[in-house]
Formats: C-alpha cells, structure tokens, sequence
C-alpha cells in the first residue's frame, strides 16, 4: 500500500510528491511524536495537583476567590459537606465566552463584569463533584465537595 | 428526576438540594446585570466588527499577492514582484495574526497554564504553525529548495483561516445575543415610572421607589408598575405577555393585578402588594433565568466529549503528521494535514448545541406563559405518555357553588335551623366544598346568628362533626354514614341523581339522622374540553383524578371527553395514585393541578405541572407552571417541549456527524482511495460554519407557536 501512495503522490504536483527520507530521521519524527502525544495528553487531560481547599470564615463560611483568564485558576475546588459557601470569581479575561459562570447543579449562572470581583454564595451541599463552567461550556472547572 | 435536582418531597432540608438557595436576585440588579451583560456584548461585536473588517482588507491583499503561485505561474503582468514577494505577504499576514487574532492566542496561552485545551488552542495551534513554516521558507528558502522541496509559503492560508474563525465568531456573537432576548424582551415589559398617591397628590415616581402599601393610579392604555389588589374603578386588563392568555381580563376592586400588563379601557386605583424581586415579573425571570443555567441528560454526554475533544483533536493531528511524514517523507505536505486537522475541528459546536436550544426554548415558553423549572423539565415533558389532570381547579373553575338543597322525608329539623347548624360547622372547615355550602346558606340567613360549636372534628376525606346546642351534627360524604353505623338507605336515590348532575354531594346528619343534602357543582373551564382534545390527539393517555365519588366524576369526565377516570381519591393518597401508574408501566406520568394541596403529587410525577394564577409561589413544587389557569398550556408546554427536543438532537447530530467526518477527511484518510485533499482554508472556513449553522438551527425555535386550540364559548 506504502508504495503505490508514493507513486500516486509522484504523479501529483510538486507539492505532493514524495521524498526519500533517510531511516534515522523517520524514526525520529515518529518517536517525537508519540512522545509529544503522550505528553499533550497528560498536559490535558492528566490530575494535576489535588484541587485548592477552600479557607473558612470566622463565620463559618467556606470562601475561595477564583481568578478568571483563559481558564478559571483554580480549576478544583476542594470544599466542606455541610457548609454554606462563597465564590468570589474575579474575571480579568476580556474574551466574551468567559462573562459568565453556569453551576448546572444549583441551576444558577452569575455574570461576571470585566475586571471586577462577583461572589456566588451557595447553600450546604452534600458530597460530591458539581462541575461548573462557562457560557459556551468550553471553559470548565471542578467544585468538589468532601 | 435526577436526586440532584429534585429532593424528596418531604424533605426540605437545604442539604439535599443544591438549587433550594433563596433567590438572591433583585429584579432591579437583575436588569442591571442584564444591562450589563448586552453592553459587554455590544462592546464584544463592536471590537469582532472592527477587526473582521481589518482581517478581510489584509487578507484579500495576501490573497492576490499569492496570485501568481496558486495558479501555478512565475508572475502575473499587472502585479509588480515586490508585491508578490513572500515578504510582502508575510507583513501583510503578520498583523492578521497577532492583532485580528491576538485573542486566540492570550486565550489558549492562559487556557495551556491551566492544563486546558480549547478552541483557541486549535485555532491558534493549526494558524502559527502554518505562520511559523511559512517563516521558514521565507528567510531559509535555499535549504527547502536543496531538499528538492518548492520553498512556498502559506500565509494566505492562515490569513484565510483566521479571518473566516473571526467571521463565524462574529456571526455566532450576534445570533447568541438573540437567544436570551426573550429575557430582554420581559425585563422590558416593566414600566419605568409609576404614579403613586403621596400626601394626598398623585406624583410620578421611579419604579425603585413604590413600596408595598402604596397607592398606585392606572389609566387607560398605561402597563402597571408593580403587583397589587384593585381599591377602586375597574377595567380590562391585557396579561398575555406573562400568562400568554389571549383575552383580556375583568378586573374590579379585590381583584390581583400583576406588573408589567396592560390596562386597556378603564382607570383604577391599586394597592401594591409586592415590589422588586417579589412581583411575578421578577420571579418569571428568575425561573427562567434557572431554567437555562441546569442542563439536560443529553448534555451530561456532550460535555463528556467537549472536555476530552481538544487534547484528543490534537493527539489526532500530531499522529496525522507523522504517519504522513512516514509515508511521503514531505514535510510540507504533512504540515497541512496536521493544520487542516487542527482547524477543522469544532468543540464549540458540541459545547453549544444544548444549551442554545435551552435558551431559546425556555425563554419562548415565557412568553407564552410556561414556566419550565430546568432544562430537564424540557426534556421529560415531551416523553410523556400519561398525564393525570386534578379535577377541582384545573378542569373546572374551582369555585363550587351549591346547584341543590335537598330535605329528606324522615329529616325533623327545620330548614332555617339545618342551614344555620351546617353553615355554623361548615365555616370552622376549610374544605372548599365547606365553603361552597357557608356561602350558600348564609346568603339565606341573616349573618351573624351563627351558633356555637363545641369538640369540632374535621375527619380528611370524610366531613366535619361538632356538638350544636346538644345536638351531634355532622356534614361529609354519604360514603362516610355507613362507617358509623348510619342507613343511607334513604339517601341513596338522591345521591344518585344528584352526581348524575355532576353535583358532589355533602349530607348532613343530626343525631344520627340524615336530614339533608346539599348538591355542589363546580362549573368546567371554557378550555378544558378543547385543552383535552388537543393531548389526546399528542398521543398522550388522559386521566383525570378526583376526590369526588365515581358517578360524579365520570359525568365531568364525559363532558370535557375524558376515558379513564379514578374518583374518590382523598388528597393524601394522590401521590400514591401516581406511584401506581408509574409502576403500571404507563411510562412517563405527568400530574397537572393546582399547586397547593397537590403538591406530594405534583413531586412524585415524571413532570409536575403547576396551574398557578399568576400569582401563587406554589410554583416551587413543580417542573412546569402555567402562569394562567388555562389548561391550553399543558399541550402547548409538551409541544414546546419536542419541538425543543428535536432541535437538540438535530444540533447534536449535526455537531457530532461534523466532527467525526471532518476530522478523519482533513487528516487525509480518503487521499490515497479517491485523492481528495482538503485545503486547510476549506477546513476553516468549515469549522466556522459549522458553529453559526448550530446557533441558527437553535434559533429558528423562535418561531414556535402553540397549535391553537378552538375556543370554546365559555
């Protein structure tokens, strides 16, 4: 099969066509990039630290401010069962798909002015992952509640 | 429904339910944020104009600068060689790049610092890497050329993707804006101004100002300001742009009148009743506003494959790369593939195909008067199969009158006494046929001469008993007498033909023997035998559901065309009632009443649907509230519900076939079959339709209008 896409590709403009490439250098592009996938994906998709937890309040109200660029930092949320909550989420990121923040869970979205500091109380939730995110659902962070 | 979302119905604790937090909206902050919000979006399509335009001028210079080369000659007579230098188009792209498209790159940088991948990552990714070669080739020709490769470069290529990326985001802008301008639109609907009475002068003053007790004017043709009661005058009032009731409605003195609807001819005075985040307004809004932040089933699964789509997409391009690399050794060429891979894919199209649909949808049932509590509700209310309709208040008007008063032959008490004795245990009751029967008998005493009860006793589902002047009197259904040993022998053709007459019928006994009965009829709402017509012919299983006996039932049934009727429920056991159809096997059970006393019903249902007045907050135990009482709201909401329904799926099959054909044709797989390459220009300009195509399929559910139901004369 190799060989007859050479052949095709011979044909085609100069663009396509194929070239001989020595064996070290195939090797070596193939190893590269495997490893870049291995790593991209790890980046991605891998645990990376255990969550912030959030401080408590004389008041007995869990409190954590979120900043909002690009992504939300941080992303996981470690909090109390049992205990009510508030969410500062500080937005410095311009781009519109960020202005607003979805808790599906608690059925609640907060808008989030430009370059200013909106909190979000919650009431005691029982244990468990309440994912939020943002307007287009691209951006995404973890509120996991123990 | 899901625990999550749903407590139990007897648990009320704050624990089990995330969503049970008290409103914390104010309808002013509300429509300040909201506000907001449209001049962030303003200032969003302003800026995405302005830089459209830029990247469009620079890009159709690349474009004829790269002449020459796409059609494959030296030079072109009318373009000078400097012009198609690849310097010239690497000036001319540069700028389109790094400040048309600056925001993809900011954006996937601070979305890589924290381990996320996005659509900014793609595009940035696939747009530089195809910058970077052409870089290359520019400043190192030679070094392409001795590998025997043309030193060509591809800055129309990224200038083209990125200007089309920029265009769709445009377009999507725009069209996103128009899926919450039902909101818009209802936080319109309230009047500035209101001219409240103060120190004795009408004066004009802001909404923000009425407080609770105040005396608001109306005249003709103004919106009210507020919710309130009729003091004085009286007038027609236009509410179809909250209840979605076509007519307008009486309103004199006593009656509700809800903020933000229309006064059409006469003036009257009201006394307001609830002001900023209380009003109806507020919390229709506000209900809505939840709705379109939960999410259904089908997203859960979404956005299970938005979170893994980038990196995956990624991976997918690198591997492209190198396979090609492997197998044509020409670097350039596995260049593009990996760029068309990049750009080709569209996470944003599966991240919005619910939860645009929701928005639409949700805001559209307001507008026509159905409230749906989640995206859920949404969701379930068009699989229904059966649906339970409540009797008293939801098929008919909820306000018995007695039709019948009937002594019997062996009864020794005169009738002027029987009445007092009944109306004077009837008005401790607070069951509304007891009312029907205080209001009837009072009309033919003179007020005030009631007599004293002693060790009243209200048995549920039964009657009341009380000891009068030395008397044991007791008033309830016949169905009770023979549980305490009573004959009803005589009763019995009576009770007969009374329910043959639709009438409820209430006896009363004095001493242990039966004096009389009273037959309460409760009159039929003009819509309900069309409202029933119409989800018989949606395939759904009519029931209706009364505490009335069964012959009663059945002649009510009849008239408004109902089958299958189960009569002499008590209230508590119509949860129970539900639970058994569920457990029949009936499918999805909806349960439509009136909100209050139906409650543990309308929570054990697959859909509780709410008939409020506009005015009731027994909106919370629902999944859908009907803000009038018209039961046309019920086909209309599950109509709503598979139209929305099907849009999803239409947006998610779109999204899902999109991506999984596109991404495999810009990797090359149908190359070596029937030698179609993609151009990554192709790939992009794709990418950006497939996301606009998304939001304007959702957005066509603004046209959804209830297929309207005959009217019957009332």
């Amino acid at each position: 099969m190799t060989h007859l896409f050479a052949a095709d590709l011979v044909k085609a403009e100069p663009l396509w066509r194929a070239i001989e490439q020595p064996m070290a250098l195939k090797a070596l592009v193939a190893i590269v990039g495997v490893a870049l996938i291995a790593w991209e994906l790890w980046w991605f998709l891998g645990r990376h630290g255990g969550g912030v937890v959030a401080r408590e309040s004389e008041a007995g109200v869990q409190e954590i401010t979120i900043t909002v660029d690009g992504g939300y930092a941080p992303s996981r949320i470690r909090v109390k069962a049992g205990q009510p909550m508030r969410l500062a989420f500080h937005r410095i990121d311009p781009s519109g798909c960020v202005a607003q923040v979805i808790f599906p869970d608690f059925h609640k979205t907060l808008d989030l002015p430009l370059d200013a500091t909106t909190s979000l109380e919650l009431p005691p939730t029982e244990a468990g992952t309440y994912p939020f995110h943002c307007g287009m659902n691209m951006v995404r962070g973890v509120l996991e509640v123990e | 429904m899901a625990p999550l979302q749903r407590p139990a119905p007897d648990d009320t604790s704050p624990m089990s339910d995330p969503s049970a937090s008290p409103s914390c909206c104010h309808s002013d902050g509300m429509a300040a944020s909201a506000d907001g919000m449209e001049r962030e979006l303003a200032r969003e399509l302003t800026q995405l104009r302005r830089k459209v335009s830029v990247a469009v001028v620079l890009t159709a210079l690349v474009m004829l600068s790269s002449l020459p080369h796409m059609l494959g000659v030296h030079s072109l007579p009318f373009l000078p060689a400097w012009f198609t230098s690849p310097w010239t188009q690497l000036i001319l792209t540069t700028p389109v790049l790094f400040w048309c498209g600056r925001g993809f790159f900011t954006g996937a940088a601070s979305a890589f610092r924290q381990h996320g991948a996005d659509m900014n990552t793609l595009v940035a990714a696939g747009t530089g890497i195809a910058w970077l070669t052409s870089l290359f080739s520019t400043v190192f020709p030679q070094l392409l050329i001795a590998e025997g490769l043309p030193a060509d470069v591809y800055y129309e290529t990224t200038a083209v993707i990125l200007t089309m990326v920029l265009l769709g985001n445009l377009l999507e802008a725009r069209a996103r804006g128009q899926t919450s301008e039902a909101i818009r639109r209802l936080l319109q609907l309230q009047p500035p101004t209101a001219r409240v009475m103060r120190d004795g002068h009408a004066v004009q003053i802001p909404v923000s100002q009425v407080v609770v007790g105040d005396l608001v004017q109306v005249r003709p043709g103004e919106k009210l300001p507020t919710d309130g009661v009729v003091r004085e005058g009286s007038s027609w009032v236009e509410e179809s742009m909250l209840t979605g009731e076509p007519t307008p409605v009486a309103k004199a003195a006593g009656d509700a009148v809800i903020g933000a609807s229309m006064n059409r001819s006469g003036s009257f005075t009201f006394r307001v009743s609830r002001v900023g985040g209380d009003t109806v307004l507020a919390q229709i809004v506000e209900l809505v506003r939840q709705a379109q932040s939960s999410r259904t089933r089908v997203q859960r699964v979404a956005d299970q494959v938005v979170s893994w789509f980038a990196p995956v997409v990624i991976a997918l391009a690198i591997a492209a790369f190198v396979i090609w690399f492997l197998v044509s050794g020409n670097p350039v060429l596995a260049m593009l593939f990996l760029v068309s891979v990049l750009v080709i894919a569209c996470p944003c199209a599966l991240g919005l195909a619910t939860p645009t649909s929701i928005m639409v949808a949700s805001g559209k049932g307001a507008e026509n008067g159905l409230i749906f509590r989640s995206a859920e509700a949404l969701e379930t209310a068009g699989k229904l199969r059966t649906i339970v309709l409540d009797k008293t208040g939801t098929l008919t008007r909820g306000q018995p009158e007695v039709t019948q008063f009937e002594r019997l032959s062996g009864g020794v008490v005169p009738a002027d006494s029987l009445l007092a004795l009944t109306a004077a245990l009837e008005s401790r009751s607070e069951h509304p046929l007891a009312e029907a029967i205080v209001a009837y008998a009072t009309r033919q005493l003179n007020p005030g001469d009631l007599p004293a009860v002693a060790g009243f006793e209200a048995v549920a589902g039964r009657g009341v008993q009380g000891v009068i002047a030395g008397q044991q009197v007791l008033v309830g259904t016949p169905r009770w007498f023979p549980e305490l040993g009573i004959d009803t022998a005589a009763l019995q053709p009576l009770v007969e033909r009374l329910e043959a007459l639709a009438c409820s019928v209430a006896a009363v006994v004095v001493d242990g023997r039966i004096e009389a009965c009273f037959g309460v009829a409760d009159p039929l709402k003009a819509s309900s035998e069309a409202a029933v017509a119409a989800l018989r012919r949606l395939g759904l299983q009519v029931v209706m559901l009364s505490g009335d006996a069964r012959r009663t039932a059945e002649v009510v049934a009849a008239q408004v065309g109902i089958e299958r009727v189960i009569a002499e429920v008590r209230p508590a056991d119509k949860s129970s009632v539900i639970r058994k159809l569920q457990e029949q096997g009936e499918g999805l059970v909806a349960m439509v009443g009136d909100g209050i006393n139906d409650a543990p019903a309308l929570a054990q249902a697959d859909v509780g649907i709410a008939m409020g007045t506009g005015t009731d907050v027994a909106i919370a135990a629902s999944d859908i509230t009907l803000i009038s009482g018209n039961l046309a709201g019920v086909p209309a909401a599950i109509e709503l519900s598979r139209h929305t329904m099907a849009n999803i799926r239409q947006n998610l099959f779109f999204a899902f076939a999109y991506n999984v054909a596109g991404i495999p044709i810009a990797a090359g797989v149908l190359f070596p079959l029937t030698g179609w390459l993609l151009s990554p220009m192709i790939a992009g300009g794709a990418m950006a339709f497939s996301s606009v195509s998304v939001v304007s399929n959702a957005l066509r559910l603004r046209n959804f209008r209830p297929t309207p139901l005959p009217v019957a004369a009332s």
